[in-house]
């Protein structure tokens, strides 16, 4: 009567899965975005500091910073300690099932430790007080509210925006004596960071080529696999999770990593615009902001993405309309390769002069060897073969060569 | 837009309710709750499957959990778990479901005063609008009494700080009989039977918020609602 344990969970079932496959393969998502399109993400500000609500679509997300002053570890005495926690159960209910609620605590935890810690993306040496005595411990609490997919890029968006609006009380160390100045008797300081990383998520199906960003619930239970990539604003790599079954192309994974770089770098701005925002907004009203109870009224504290962004975006769908078509549409592409098999060595001197500038977007470190000018120009090429080549599943010899030097980029 | 702080508020007057019904897609039934500048997120299952070590043959098994904003709950939050649940025991009609379970999560977004009232109301607006079964709703009313001796109904987070005592009492809608009471503080008797007074006074208020939110939800036209008010007596 009541075996709902897999209620809680669409995409799951195997006609739900056919159903996205085969959607996928004719490039159609579900909610009508286009497959490189994301949903609208949206901060709300608490009334205290640290405290954050994401948006992401349905999934919605509340960070939540405190500190206190702790005992370093002795390892590292001279640093701070950052501490995630993740709490994926309460009114997401996402606890009723319990295989795939320790799963996802699993991976969601381990994906904001090494996007937050390991990265080392706040400067930890700041937050000490005295060596090997007193240092600051800053605890992220992340609460999730309601799971509609893509929930790494929620907690990450939140766990970032919270720990950059977060003010810590001045405290000074003399005479063996700590002091913690209260927000009266001095300003709070902001945390200082080294770096920004947030995360992109990406779902690979067998049945297209075609990586969907963004994923719903929906899509990423049916997914194949999930890639989640996490750049900083330098658009430098921070954290790559790539897991399932779909057997993936590394030019796929290039292309993933190249979006989601800028797409990276928008989300921080975006934060940033948000921060300035909510900064008047707190010198402006005296004290008194509305806090989270912006999420409930209409009225305008939920900063939007796509709202804030308008002009950026505005401008990048501008400049980057044709070359869209080509890194992200497959069909289109093909069509223009098959057709234009002929003239493809008359393309190939454009082609060389556009992929290095896009490298070295992407990948700053790539210029490093002397090698690269060669193997670059020698790659797009095997790229437009390989993609032709895709299609038909046949190895062809100039392929073989091709892989050889694409295994080698991501190692550098 | 104007702040809904107490400040801005008489303090015989409780401060300005919003909510906004099943912001979240995953349960039966959630509510955003907010009173001031306080709010809370409730959300019901049920009834669902129960594990055989909970299972009751002769009502459905009630879970409530209550999650701070940070950190782990601590004994401040398993007293207010506590009493939603102890006023959920009184007013849910658990007989209708047996071998099931209810289970009710409230998450705290912002505390700012009269924290243990804001959630047990959203515990209430969740469970009608989750359509889980109850005897009558409740509504929960804080008061304190400030240095000076007076009362303030429904204090902000800033005017806790130097009170004398507080209270919290629940009422339900059908008889206005008392649910809970809580009480922190010393206090004379009167003042005691005062305060109550202002509070089931204040729950009625209370009650035609329920009302109007969810007539408004459910989409009934003004004088629909205004029918429904004056039929039912409270």
């Amino acid at each position: 009567m009541f075996m709902n344990s897999n209620l809680f969970e669409p995409g799951k079932s195997k006609a739900e899965k056919n159903f996205v496959q085969q959607a996928v393969k004719q490039n159609h998502r579900l909610d009508g975005r286009r497959s490189n399109e994301c949903r609208d993400v949206q901060l709300t500000f608490g009334a205290d500091w640290g405290t954050v609500a994401v948006t992401l679509g349905e999934t919605k997300v509340l960070a939540q910073v405190s500190s206190d002053i702790g005992v370093p570890t002795t390892a590292r005495a001279n640093e701070g300690k950052l501490q995630l926690n993740v709490n994926i159960g309460g009114v997401a209910f996402l606890d009723e099932a319990q295989s795939t609620h320790d799963q996802r605590f699993l991976t969601l935890n381990s994906l904001l430790e090494r996007t937050f810690r390991s990265s080392r993306c706040l400067d930890l040496e700041s937050l000490c007080v005295a060596a090997e005595q007193h240092v600051w411990c800053v605890r992220v609490d992340i609460n999730v509210l309601n799971h509609d997919g893509n929930l790494y890029d929620a907690s990450t968006i939140a766990t970032l925006a919270a720990l950059m609006h977060y003010r810590r009380p001045d405290v000074t160390f003399a005479e063996d004596e700590l002091r913690i100045y209260t927000e009266k008797e001095r300003e709070f300081q902001p945390l200082l960071f080294l770096h920004y990383p947030v995360s992109v998520t990406y779902c690979i199906y067998k049945s297209s080529s075609q990586p969907i960003v963004d994923p719903s619930l929906l899509e990423e239970n049916a997914a194949d696999s999930v890639i989640v990539l996490s750049f900083n604003s330098y658009k430098e790599l921070c954290t790559l999770n790539a897991g399932g079954s779909a057997p993936t192309n590394v030019r796929t994974i290039m292309q993933c990593a190249r979006n989601a770089a800028t797409r990276s770098k928008a989300l921080v701005d975006f934060i940033r615009k948000a921060l300035v925002l909510d900064e008047e907004q707190r010198s402006k009203g005296s004290g008194q902001v509305p806090g989270l109870v912006g999420l409930i009224s209409e009225a305008a504290h939920k900063m939007s993405f796509h709202q804030l962004m308008k002009d950026e975006l505005d401008k990048e769908r501008a400049t980057t309309e044709d070359s869209q078509m080509e890194v992200d549409e497959q069909p289109p592409e093909q069509a223009v390769v098959s057709v234009a098999q002929d003239d493809v060595k008359k393309e190939k001197p454009k082609q060389e002069k556009e992929t290095p500038m896009d490298d070295s977007s992407w990948l700053p470190e790539e210029s490093t060897p002397a090698t690269v000018p060669a193997p670059k120009a020698g790659k797009t090429k095997q790229n437009r073969n390989k993609n032709k080549g895709n299609k038909k599943q046949h190895s062809k010899k100039p392929q073989n060569e091709s892989d050889s030097e694409e295994e080698t980029k991501p190692v550098i | 837009m104007n702040l809904p702080v107490k400040v801005a508020v008489a303090k015989d007057q409780l401060r300005r309710m919003h909510c906004e019904f099943n912001p979240l897609s995953r349960c039966d039934g959630s509510v955003m709750y907010s009173q001031g500048a306080s709010v809370v997120i409730s959300a019901v299952l049920g009834p669902v499957e129960v594990k055989s070590q909970n299972l009751s043959i002769d009502g459905s098994y009630l879970e409530c959990n209550y999650r701070p904003k940070a950190g782990l709950p601590q004994v401040k939050e398993r007293l207010r778990e506590a009493a939603i649940k102890d006023i959920l025991d009184l007013t849910v009609l658990s007989e209708a479901y047996p071998r099931s379970k209810m289970s009710i999560q409230v998450q705290e977004l912002e505390d700012r005063g009269s924290m243990d009232a804001c959630a047990v109301n959203s515990a209430c607006l969740a469970m009608l609008i989750g359509g889980l079964p109850l005897k009558c709703s409740f509504a929960a009313v804080h008061c304190i009494i400030d240095e000076q001796g007076d009362y303030v109904l429904d204090p902000d987070h800033s005017e806790t700080a130097h009170q004398r005592a507080s209270f919290t009492f629940a009422f339900d809608s059908m008889e206005g009989n008392l649910l809970l009471i809580q009480t922190k503080g010393a206090f004379k008797i009167e003042q005691f039977n005062d305060i109550e007074c202002l509070c089931r006074s204040a729950s009625q208020e209370i009650f035609k918020f329920y009302r109007s939110q969810i007539a408004k939800f459910h989409g009934a036209s003004q004088d629909i609602k205004a029918n429904h008010e004056s039929m039912e007596t409270i």
